[in-house]
Order: C-alpha cells, then structure tokens, then sequence
C-alpha cells in the first residue's frame, strides 16, 4: 500500500464552532454514572414535541441539509414518557441474569407425570407469550424519536428480558423428561389484541398493565407452584424483571393523565377492554379454563387427584391478579373508574368473596 | 375425575369448581427429553435435541407457535414476514445470545468515569464531536433491528433472541457515548450527515439486504474507528468504552457474516445481488466521507490536539481508512462476492489499492 502519508490538509474546524451547549461536567456519584446524573443543563430537558426527524441525539446541533430519515409516529412526550424512565433502565442493567448460569438447574429432580406434565404446558404458555412483549415494544422503539431515548431504552430493557424468559421457559420444558405440549394460540392478530394496538398507550395499557400485570402475580406466586430450587429461582428472576415492565406501564399512564387529561375517556376506553378480557382471555395464564389454567391448578394442588385443592388456590390468584390490577390502575390516576360504576372488577372480586 | 366435584366444564361460579377438560394431556410432539446444564450451565443451543433442535428451512407458521410445540389450529395470523431460514440464519445465533448475556456491562459502573479529566478544548470538542456521531450510529442500530425483530418467524427463535441482545447492546453504547460526551466539560456536537443512516433504514429488500449496509459496511467501518479510539485513548474511561463497545460490535459482525454467508450459500443469486447492493452502498458511504467533520475530529482525536491534526492526525486517520478498506473487502472476499476496485469510488479505492491520498474533498 502506497498511500502518501506526509501530505498535510489543512482542517476548517468550523463545526467546533456548532456544537451543542457547551460545559457540561456530570459527575458519577454513589451509583456509578447514570441518566439521571447526565440530565444537565439542556441535555436534561426533553421537548414536549419533538421535530426531530433526522435520528440526532438530543442536545446535538442539527444540520440543515439532513435527511429526514425517522419513521417517528411517536413525537410527542405525552404518548410515552414516565418520570422514572431513567431509574427503571439503570436497574435493568444491574438487573440483568443469565437462565445458562443463574438457574440451579442441577437442583431439578424427575417429577410425577401429572406434575411434569403441567409443568411443560405452563412453560409451552410461558414460551409463546412472553416475546408478545418482545415483538410489540420492539416495532415502538423503531417508531420513537430518539429525543426520548430514556424510555426507549428501558423499552430495549424489555426486548432483551422478554428474550430470556422466552428462553428460560423453552429450557424448563425440555430439561427434566417432558418436552413442549400444545400452543395456546393465547396471542394472534384479532382486535383488541396487544399487537394490533395503533396507540402506544392502548398498547402499554394492554401490555404493561393488563397483560404483565396479571403473569406478574403469577411469578409472585412462584413459590406455590414450584418444584425445586430452578424453578423457584426462574419465577423469582422473571417476576423482578416484570415488575419494572409493569410499572413502566403504570408510570407512562399517570403521566399521561396528568399531562394530556384530554385522553382520559380514549384510556378509559382501553381498560374497559382490558377487563373484559383479564379473566376470560387466554392470555392470562390463570384465566378460565384454559390449558394452562389447569395446568396451574394441577401444579398448585401437588397433582392432578388434588385438582380441587389447586383451584381452590387458583382462585386466590385470580383475586390477587384483580387486586393487584385494581391497586396499579388507581396508582396510574385511574382509580374512579371503581367508584363510579364503570368498572365492576371491585364487585366481582366481592362476589367471590361472599 | 379423581376427587373433583364435577360442575359443567365453562362454568365459573364462585364456590362451584367445573370440571377439567384435561383435553391438553399427553400432547407432546416429542416427549422424553431430559437436557443436563453442561460446564457452561444450560444454554440455549445445548436445548436444540431431537425435533427441537430441527430448524426448518421454511417457517409456514404465523403464530407464535413455539418451534417443536403442536400448533393449535386456526389462531389468527400475526403476519411474520421473514419466514424462510436463509433470510435470517446465522449457525451461532445461539452462541452469540449467550455470549452477550454472559459479557453484559453497565456503563454507569463498569467505565471509570473518575478518570476523566480535563483535556484542551479542542480535543474536548473533538473527542464530544467523535461520540456525538458514535451515538447516531447506535440510533441507526437501534432503529434498524428494532423495525425487523418483529417481522421475524418464531421458528429462528435463536436469531431473534440474539437480536434483542443487539439491540440491547446499541441501547447501552447510545448511553455510553453520551455520557461521555457530557462528562469532560463537553457537550454534544453537530448531527452527522445521515445518509448512510437512510441507506440502512431504507433497506426495503430484506432483512439480507440492511445486514449488509448495517453491519458489512458500517460494522466494519465503525469497528475499524473503536479500534483506533481504544489506542489513542485519553483516559482509562475512553479505552474501557470503546473494549467494551468493541467487544459486543465483535459479536454483531459475527452474526452479520455469518448471515450472508448462509444467505449467499443458500440463495441463488444472493452473491450478485450482494455485489449490486455494495456498488451502490460503497458510493453512498463515500458520499458520506467527503463530509469533514468526522474526518477532522478524528485527526484532532488522533494527533491529541488540533496542532498536529493536518498531519500526524490525518495520516493516523488515513492508516484507520486502509484498515477500514482491508478488513472490508477481506470480508467481502470471505463472502465470494466479487469487488471490482475499478468500480469502487476513488475515494475509498486509494485506501485499498495504493493510490495517493490526496485532498479528500
């Protein structure tokens, strides 16, 4: 190669003199360097619309003559931020495990039939649902300018958790003499559906609250319908993961309410959706009769001749979920809705009661 | 029915227990598997026995129907687009999910941002101007792989998977460069020119198709700038970065060749439509270079300051270019697809075939 080394240019330097706001100095504090530590100056002051079209970090000087390259439907703040966007991606990345090394899977010992058999059907459910909340929030990202970057990251979070949980329960089936049973078909493209949402916040209500909401008390409730010390550790693990995808949800929608109130009735419109379908969909593992809602019942009973027994408990569950779902929508700003009659989720959890 | 109450199947009343249809039991298109974790504990291509370790070469399926479960019948379609294995497959994906889960880092705690320390303020504003386009670039990733993941067939689970990790990945170096560019007394600098970045984002021709724009070319090129960086680095915190960055762009250029590979391998045509597609790319990126800003804040990066940056700093940048072009068309020649330098921009091909640099513009 013969390039010519010595031959000088000479260098106009003039876009030292377009550069962003200039002095910043974040210091890392007892947590290392974080977003939260980074918002300074107006590096910290995301716009309530972006017209950023071009993919520029926020903050970077734009160039007149680029490209207007971003499919971005997601434009303005209302339709996606929350205020511990920043909080929630640091903790996924401390977060984060491994289904190779972090599950004792040595601790995994054969099972009675029925029981292994209802473990398989569960982590089949398990295996295709859980990249739903890959899949989806993948195709937001692509769609949200980068001016919001600290949700679409713990967005990216998401992607990669839902990944290994995709994973952790392909693995669980096929690590102890059974293998995977049959699909749910539990997600498709129907209306209504998770994946046909057009609204990013139709979708997260559907996702976030609904949806992850209700496997969430599930992984909670992993103790009970555990055999061992890997599935213990696998419930526990995904349980941690989704309960920052869950309150990723709840977040985004208090401050929708509080920022764009004009919504509320549309949002409404969603959970009253989302309650239709929160015990008699089959997305929710713990639903009426599904296949893996028996599978549950055999698992929480100790086999299938103790079924009564493991309904009983899925029962509890059931009304935990509907607690559980009722307590996150109030916290999102939502709560009225279980006063003034539009809901009757409070009363289906006191009929069953009485 | 063992001890249950039988109540009619459906209904759900409180108190009544309806009995279980149990009609899911014993379906099992292969049961009997038992996969013991190995040194490495249980990974995911370890659990690839049997039929579940069958990956066909067409993924009819339009559900999420895990691979080797028993599909259920009439389940509306989801409309995955990419469904035939040569439009996705690398043989490592499964390895390379792993790697990235086991390499995992966090740049709030594992970059010594303490060792920042003051630099002169035109490399400061270098330095700022390097990162800003760096972050781009990991927006360019982002958004690519983030438009294509959901459009992929449940069947090649292993390539989706890794894919969340890449994308994970470009998350966690979009952080990285900012923070690094807000932590030195800085701030971001001028957006780049992006047309580049409409190259890989417009690749409407597959996911085959922004592969080779996304990681061929500017994987390459970007791998080829870290390297640099990471040796001409100001402190202990900007060689840490750019190891780390390198290390997860090092498992993305692994499943990008690979991909090709599998693609040139197993579709007619593949090669030459690689050779159409990089023609075209080659002249665009070119395009790209002819921009300044970049080329100048890596000679005032390289050279430590702007006195030396026409000379010192540009040759460095020149030698970084020739690196570029070599590892490029070595990747090229590893894929069998043809490069004819006399097509290629003379821009780019003076780096490959030892014609004087001269003036870049």
């Amino acid at each position: 190669m013969d390039v010519e080394w010595d031959v000088e240019e000479t260098l106009t330097l003039d876009w030292m003199e377009r550069q962003g706001e200039w002095g910043m100095q974040a210091t890392p504090g007892k947590q290392g360097l974080t977003l939260a530590d980074i918002q300074i100056g107006s590096y910290g002051d995301p716009p309530e619309f972006s017209d950023n079209m071009t993919g520029r970090p926020r903050g970077a000087t734009a160039r007149k003559d680029s490209y207007r390259i971003g499919d971005y439907s997601v434009r303005s703040k209302s339709e996606i931020w929350l205020d511990n966007a920043s909080f929630l991606y640091e903790e996924a990345l401390q977060r984060q495990w491994s289904s190779a090394t972090d599950v004792p899977w040595d601790s995994i010992e054969p099972l009675p039939d029925d029981i292994e058999e209802a473990q398989c059907q569960l982590a089949t459910f398990l295996t295709e649902v859980e990249f739903v909340a890959g899949d989806v929030p993948a195709r937001w990202i692509s769609r949200t300018t980068p001016d919001y970057f600290e949700p679409r990251n713990v967005l990216l979070a998401q992607v990669m958790d839902e990944s290994r949980h995709m994973d952790v329960f392909r693995k669980r089936a096929l690590a102890n003499g059974g293998g995977l049973m049959q699909a749910t078909g539990g997600t498709s493209g129907v209306v209504g559906s998770i994946d046909l949402a057009r609204d990013f916040t139709e979708m997260s209500s559907r996702l976030h609250i609904s949806g992850e909401g209700a496997v969430l008390t599930i992984f909670r409730m992993g103790e009970l319908m555990a055999y061992n010390e890997a599935e213990k550790a696998i419930y526990r693990l995904c349980a941690q993961d989704e309960a920052r995808h869950v309150a990723f949800g709840v977040m985004h929608m208090r401050y929708m309410a509080e920022t764009a109130p004009e919504r509320r009735e549309e949002i409404e419109c969603y959970l009253d959706e989302a309650e239709r379908q929160i015990l008699a969909g089959s997305q929710n593992p713990a639903g009426n009769q599904t296949a893996s809602s028996e599978a549950l019942a055999i698992l929480l009973g100790g086999g299938r001749d103790n079924y009564d027994e493991g309904f009983r408990k899925l029962m509890a569950i059931r009304k935990r979920q509907l607690r559980e779902y009722i307590k996150r929508v109030k916290s999102a700003g939502f709560g009225e809705r279980f006063e003034n009659g539009r809901s009757n989720l409070q009363g289906m959890m006191e009929a069953s009661a009485a | 029915m063992g001890k249950t109450k039988a109540a009619p199947a459906g209904s759900e009343q409180a108190g009544e227990i309806p009995a279980p249809k149990l009609d899911w039991r014993g379906r099992s298109n292969q049961w009997g598997v038992r996969v013991k974790p190995g040194k490495h504990g249980l990974r995911l291509g370890d659990i690839n026995v049997g039929i579940y370790g069958e990956v066909p070469d067409q993924w009819q399926d339009q559900t999420r129907n895990p691979r080797g479960a028993i599909p259920r019948r009439g389940v509306p379609p989801l409309g995955y687009s990419i469904r035939d294995k040569a439009d996705l497959w690398a043989e490592s994906a499964a390895d390379l999910y792993e790697e990235a889960i086991q390499r995992r880092w966090a740049p709030a705690t594992d970059i010594p941002w303490e060792t920042v320390e003051p630099l002169s303020e035109d490399l400061e504003r270098a330095i700022c101007q390097v990162c800003t386009e760096l972050c781009q670039y990991a927006n360019c990733d982002i958004e690519t792989i983030s438009s294509w993941q959901h459009q992929m067939a449940y069947g090649y689970h292993e390539v989706k998977q890794y894919l969340a990790t890449a994308s994970f990945d470009a998350a966690r170096h979009f952080e990285a460069f900012r923070k690094r560019a807000l932590a030195g007394g800085g701030g971001l600098g001028l957006e780049g020119p992006g047309e580049v970045n409409r190259m890989i984002l417009e690749s409407r021709g597959g996911w085959t198709e922004a592969v080779t724009y996304l990681i061929l070319l500017r994987g390459t090129f970007t791998l080829t700038l870290l390297r640099f960086l990471e040796q001409h680095a100001h402190n202990e915190a900007e060689a840490t970065l750019y190891r780390y960055v390198l290390q997860d762009k090092g498992r993305q250029m692994t499943y990008g060749l690979e991909h090709l590979r599998f693609a040139c391998a197993h579709k007619e045509d593949m090669k030459l439509i690689l050779e159409q597609i990089l023609f075209i790319g080659d002249r665009i990126f070119a395009r790209e270079m002819k921009d300044h800003v970049l080329r100048e804040a890596l000679a005032v990066v390289f050279a430590g300051g702007v006195r030396e940056a026409g000379t010192v700093g540009m040759a460095e940048y020149r030698r970084m270019m020739q690196a570029f072009m070599s590892a490029y068309l070595d990747a090229c020649r590893w894929l069998g697809v043809q490069r004819d330098l006399e097509r290629m921009p003379p821009s780019l091909r003076r780096y490959a075939s030892g014609e004087l640099p001269g003036e870049e513009g």
